[in-house]
């Protein structure tokens, strides 16, 4: 039982530590992703993150009136 | 941006990619370091497919946009279940094997509900954020788990060379990334040269994979303590 809590203790801060370095890393970064290698290469799209540069997907279509009204 | 130098970059991770798996094969490593092959199989498919999807739609499309980050994410998952196999190696002889497969899905669990939280104000894109936050903390995450498994093969002296070399050209990886990073944000004006060394770095770890199981042995032993212990 107390070496599954120390898996759990252990867990929460790694969270914690890599959360936190984050948070520093990326307080006064320009928006741009940082992220594990380039996952198979290839040029990289702009970044989602800073509001700009992606597409947006396609919004729901319209909801049809209640028909009991 | 799409040049020579992307193009013969791509190429050339690939092939150490696809070498990377064929070295293992040949050395008969494939099965014992069947997480770190599998992530390299799942590396040069994404490279493969992104490749077609740019061909077939170009690189301003949408298409080649959700691909390349959601491709992005499924490999962030594949290394980090590559570096919880290692974990799963190093700490084998404390028949630890159960406690890191519960703290491996425990933490992506708690990465993902984080990665959540942090985007779900953003409802209308909140898939397309939240699967590159996702990788983000995942990064970091996995950051963090290098420079911990680097310290636990001291502190267990661990002797493996194979193991020591995975886990050093990993932890290697992480920093020339981070280390990228913040030199894009403190000098901005150099974009171009922050924006071409990550893809020379996508090749670095192919590349000291397909050495390591080339040219390192099963049975070679190395003694990292000694590395960090000076005696007097």
């Amino acid at each position: 039982m107390s070496r599954r809590l120390i898996v759990v203790l252990l867990v929460m801060l790694v969270l914690v530590g890599a959360m936190g370095l984050k948070t520093v890393v990326t307080a006064h970064s320009d928006g741009s992703v940082l992220i594990a290698g380039n996952g198979g290469g290839g040029p990289v799209p702009p970044s989602p993150m800073n509001g700009g540069g992606g597409p947006v997907p396609p919004s729901p279509s319209p909801v049809p009136p209640t028909p009991w009204k | 941006m799409l040049g020579p130098f992307t193009y013969c970059t791509w190429l050339a991770c690939s092939v150490l990619e696809a070498g990377v798996v064929v070295c293992a094969v040949k050395r008969g490593a494939f099965r014992r370091y069947l997480p770190l092959n599998l992530w390299m199989i799942l590396e040069l498919l994404s490279g493969v497919f992104r490749f077609y999807v740019l061909y077939s739609f170009g690189l301003q499309s949408s298409e080649y946009y959700y691909f390349y980050y959601y491709s992005e994410a499924l490999t962030t998952i594949g290394l980090y279940f590559a570096l919880s196999s290692l974990y799963a190696h190093v700490l084998e002889e404390l028949k630890a094997k159960a406690y890191v497969r519960t703290g491996a899905f425990l933490l992506l669990l708690g990465t993902a509900v984080f990665s959540y939280l942090i985007v779900r104000q953003s409802a209308d894109r909140m898939t397309t954020l939240f699967v590159v936050e996702l990788s983000q903390n995942l990064y970091f995450v996995g950051l963090v788990l290098t420079y911990l498994l680097w310290g636990a093969i001291l502190k267990l002296r661990e002797t493996r060379t194979r193991l020591i070399q995975f886990v050093l050209s990993l932890g290697v990886l992480f920093s020339l990334f981070a280390a990228n990073y913040a030199m894009r944000n403190l000098y901005p004006n150099l974009q171009w040269l922050w924006g071409s060394l990550p893809q020379l770095f996508d090749c670095f770890l192919p590349l000291a994979w397909c050495y390591t199981f080339l040219k390192i042995p099963e049975e070679a032993r190395l003694m990292p303590a000694r590395l960090a212990v000076a005696p007097r």
